[in-house]
C-alpha cells in the first residue's frame, strides 16, 4: 500500500474526530437516524396523520351540533337497561376512552376487551372483528346487546323523545310521533324472540320510523367520537427534532433507551409491519394465536366479522346509510375469503398504550412487558420478533412510554 | 422447481424406452395386480367406471394458488400403459362448484406419461381435478382431490431473497411471452394501508394493445404467507390495452408479489411483478 491511499484511508476518521471536536455538535450515538430511517419515522408521526377522513355514509359527521348532541349522548347513562351504562362506561374519559377490565361489563360481562377510540375514524372497519364499518354503526352494536347497555331501538327512540326533542329536531328535523312508544324490549334481535314479535308488531312506518331516530342517534355518536383525536407524544416531538435538524435536542426529548427502543421498534422487532403509520396501526386482521382461557368459547373473529358486516343492515351499503355503490370501498372490496381470518383481531393503535393495561383482544396480558415476551416467544411469520434481549424488550418498553400525549376530544 | 424439470425429465426418458411404469417387477417377471400405484406420493385413482387408473405427480406433492403443473400417468384395466388418450383437465372447487376460467395444456409425453401445463387454482381451499379420459372407444371420468391449499395462501413461507436481488420493474413480460404488461399507480409511491387503483396496460408480443382480455389479480407477501386485505377488482377495458385495477391495497411494508392472469382470446398467460414497499 503507497503512502498516499494509506493516507486517504485516514480522512473518515479525521473527520469524525472534527465533527466531535466541534462544540454543540456532541456525538450522538443513539440519536442518530440514517436518511432511510428518517423516512420510516416520519410515516409514524403525528403529522403524517392526515386530517379525519369523510365517512360518506354519515352526512352528520362533521356537523358540529351533531357532534355536541352526540357527546352528551354518549355519556347518558340513561341509554341503558339498569341506568348505570353508558357509551362512557367502558371507553373512559379518564383511561383513554377504553377501561381497565380484560373483559368489557355493561349489564353483563361480554366476551372481548373494550378498544380505545383514539382515533377510530381512521379505521375502516371497527371492533376487534371489523364487524361494523361506520362509527355510527358501530355505536349502534352496543346499545341492544344484553350484555353492553341492554335496552332496545324503541328504548332509544323513547329516551329521545323524552329528553332531546329540541336539540334532536334542530339537526334532524321533526321527530316523528310513535304512538304507543313505551319502553317495550321491542327489537329485531334473533337472540330473543319475545323482544322480536313485540317489534313486528309495529307497523312498518312505526319501525323505520324507530330507525331512524335510531340511527340519527349513532351518527350523532359518531360525529363526537370523530374528534376523540391522538395528540402530540414525546415521540412526536422527537421526530420534529429530527426533521428540523435539532440534532443536539435529542437527548433531550429521548434518553439513550428509549432511542435504542425505537431503533428495535422500527428495525429488527419488525414492530412496525402491523403497527404502521401515525395512529401504530394497519387497522388489518391478523391471528398471533394468544392464549386465551379454557372457559371461553372459540373466537372466530375477523372470520366472523366480515359475515357480520356483510349482513349488517347498518352497513355502507344499507337503507340507512347516506352514500351507496363503489363510494363504500372498503365494504365494496373488501376480503370476503373468511378462511383466511379465522381467529384474526384488528391491529389496536399503539398510541397512549402504556396508559391503558390490559392488553389483547380478551385482556390477556396485564403488562407491556407480558405482551413483549408473548411476541418474542411466537413463531408466527407475522410478528418475525425472535432474538430479542432482555435489554432490547426493556428498551422497546420504554419507548412505547413516548407513545402517550393527551388525548384532544369535543369538550362540553 | 428444479426436482420437478428433474421428475419430468427422468419420466420422459422412461416414456422413451417405451413404459413409464419403469418397476423393476418387469424384470422380475413378476404380474402386476391391475390398478396398481406405481409411484410413491403419487394421487392414485381408479376412474368412474374402473376403464382407466390415473396416477398424478405433484411437484413436492402439493399444489399452490395460483400457476401448477402436474404429471398424469395413465393405465388401463389390464394395467397397460395407454397412449395416444384424449385427456380434458378441469380444476375444479367442489364447495364453490365452480372451476376456473384458465384451461389446462396436455401434452402426452409417450408411454402414458402426460404433462399438464396451466393448471389454475384461484384461491385457497379444497380442490379436486376432474379428467375425461378417452383413448379409442372408450371414455370416463374422474375425480382426484388435490392437497388442501393452506388458509394463509401457502402453508410454507419464503425468506426474502437480498431484496438488492428482487426486480421491481414495473413493465414486465408474461411468463410465457404472450404480453407485456405495465401498471402505474395513481398513488406515487404506492401506498401502505390506503386503498389505490392501477392502470394497467397490455400489450401482445408485437407491440399492439390487448383488447377486451379478462384479468384476474393475486397479492401475495411470500414470507408472511398471506396477500391482500381486499379483493381487488380488474375492469373491462377502458380503452385498447388498457385496464382498471380497483380496490389494491397492501397492509404491510415489505416484499408483495402481483400477479395478473390474462386471457385474451386463445392466449392464456400470467405477470408477475414484485413491490418492495416501506
Amino acid at each position: 500500500m503507497t503512502s498516499i491511499k494509506r493516507f486517504q484511508s485516514l480522512i473518515p476518521l479525521v473527520g469524525l474526530l472534527l465533527v466531535l471536536a466541534i462544540p454543540g455538535t456532541g456525538f450522538t450515538g443513539v440519536h442518530e437516524w440514517s436518511p432511510e430511517e428518517v423516512r420510516t419515522l416520519k410515516t409514524l408521526w403525528i403529522k403524517s396523520l392526515p386530517p379525519v377522513p369523510p365517512d360518506p355514509s354519515n352526512a352528520y359527521g362533521d356537523d358540529e351540533h351533531a357532534a355536541s348532541l352526540g357527546r352528551k349522548f354518549f355519556f347518558d347513562k340513561r341509554f341503558s337497561g339498569n341506568a348505570k351504562v353508558s357509551c362512557g362506561t367502558c371507553h373512559r374519559e379518564d383511561y383513554a376512552f377504553t377501561d381497565d377490565l380484560p373483559l368489557a361489563h355493561g349489564m353483563g360481562t361480554t366476551g372481548r376487551r373494550s378498544m380505545t377510540l383514539i382515533g377510530s375514524a381512521y379505521y375502516p372497519w371497527l371492533f376487534w372483528d371489523g364487524r361494523k364499518d361506520s362509527l355510527w354503526s358501530q355505536a349502534l352494536g352496543p346499545l341492544e346487546s344484553t350484555v353492553e347497555h341492554g335496552i332496545s331501538r324503541v328504548f332509544v327512540a323513547s329516551v329521545v323523545l323524552e329528553h332531546y326533542r329540541e336539540e334532536y329536531e334542530k339537526i334532524f328535523g321533526p321527530l316523528p310521533t310513535v304512538e304507543k312508544l313505551g319502553q317495550l324490549p321491542a327489537r329485531p334481535a334473533a337472540d330473543d324472540p319475545s323482544a322480536y314479535k313485540a317489534w313486528l308488531k309495529y307497523s312498518l312506518e312505526d319501525r323505520e320510523a324507530v330507525n331512524r331516530v335510531y340511527v340519527n342517534l349513532g351518527k350523532a355518536i359518531a360525529a363526537y367520537v370523530r374528534t376523540i383525536l391522538p395528540g402530540v407524544s414525546r415521540f412526536d416531538e422527537y421526530v420534529a427534532a429530527i426533521d428540523e435538524g435539532q440534532t443536539g435536542e435529542l437527548g433531550d426529548i429521548f434518553n439513550e433507551q428509549e432511542a435504542q427502543g425505537l431503533r428495535i421498534f422500527i428495525g429488527k422487532a419488525k414492530c412496525t409491519n402491523c403497527h404502521s403509520g401515525s395512529l401504530f396501526s394497519n387497522g388489518e386482521f391478523h391471528n398471533l394465536d394468544i392464549p386465551v382461557s379454557d372457559k371461553m368459547p372459540f373466537d372466530a373473529g375477523r372470520a366472523e366479522g366480515i359475515n357480520l358486516v356483510l349482513g349488517d343492515e347498518f352497513n355502507c351499503l344499507g337503507p340507512f346509510s347516506d352514500t351507496k355503490g363503489k363510494k363504500c370501498q372498503q365494504l365494496w372490496f373488501m376480503d370476503t375469503d373468511t378462511r383466511k381470518y379465522n381467529g384474526a383481531m384488528k391491529t389496536p393503535t399503539l398510541r397512549n398504550v402504556v396508559e391503558r393495561p390490559p392488553y389483547m383482544h380478551a385482556g390477556q396480558f396485564s403488562t407491556i412487558n407480558e405482551v413483549l415476551d408473548f411476541y418474542r416467544r411466537s413463531e408466527n411469520p407475522d410478528i418475525e420478533h425472535q432474538g430479542l434481549t432482555d435489554r432490547d424488550m426493556r428498551a422497546l418498553e420504554a419507548f412505547l412510554g413516548t407513545l402517550s400525549g393527551p388525548i384532544l376530544s369535543l369538550g362540553e | 422447481m428444479k426436482r420437478v424439470m428433474l421428475g419430468i425429465l427422468i419420466l420422459g426418458i422412461a416414456g422413451w424406452v417405451g413404459c413409464a411404469t419403469t418397476p423393476s417387477a418387469h424384470d422380475d417377471g413378476d404380474m402386476h395386480i391391475p390398478m396398481t400405484q406405481h409411484y410413491e406420493g403419487s394421487l392414485f385413482k381408479a376412474t368412474e367406471n374402473g376403464e382407466f387408473s390415473v396416477e398424478v405427480l405433484l411437484p413436492d406433492e402439493k399444489v399452490e394458488m395460483g400457476v401448477n403443473k402436474v404429471d398424469l400417468i395413465i393405465h388401463s384395466k389390464e394395467d397397460k400403459d395407454v397412449a395416444g388418450a384424449r385427456i380434458t383437465v378441469t380444476p375444479w372447487m367442489p364447495s364453490m362448484d365452480h372451476g376456473v376460467m384458465e384451461k389446462p395444456v396436455v401434452n402426452e409425453k409417450g408411454g402414458g406419461l402426460y404433462n399438464v401445463k396451466n393448471v389454475v387454482f384461484t384461491m385457497t381451499g379444497d380442490w379436486e381435478l376432474r379428467l375425461e379420459i378417452t383413448s379409442g372407444s372408450t371414455t370416463d371420468t374422474v375425480k382426484i382431490p388435490m392437497p388442501p391449499i393452506g388458509a394463509m395462501g401457502h402453508t410454507h413461507f419464503m425468506k426474502a431473497p437480498d431484496t438488492s436481488q428482487i426486480d421491481t420493474s414495473m413493465e414486465n413480460d408474461s411468463m410465457k411471452g404472450h404480453f407485456t404488461v405495465s401498471f402505474k399507480s395513481d398513488v406515487h409511491p404506492v401506498p401502505i394501508n390506503r386503498l389505490h387503483s392501477w392502470n394497467l396496460s397490455v400489450e401482445s408480443a408485437d407491440g399492439k394493445p390487448v383488447k377486451n382480455a379478462r384479468i384476474k389479480i393475486l397479492g401475495d407477501m411470500p414470507e408472511h404467507g398471506h396477500g391482500f386485505p381486499t379483493e381487488p377488482e380488474v375492469s373491462g377495458t377502458m380503452e385498447d390495452g388498457k385496464y382498471m385495477v380497483e380496490g389494491l391495497k397492501f397492509s404491510m411494508p415489505g416484499w408483495w408479489v402481483v400477479t395478473f392472469h390474462i386471457t385474451a382470446g386463445e392466449m392464456m398467460d400470467h405477470v408477475s411483478f414484485n413491490l418492495l414497499l416501506q
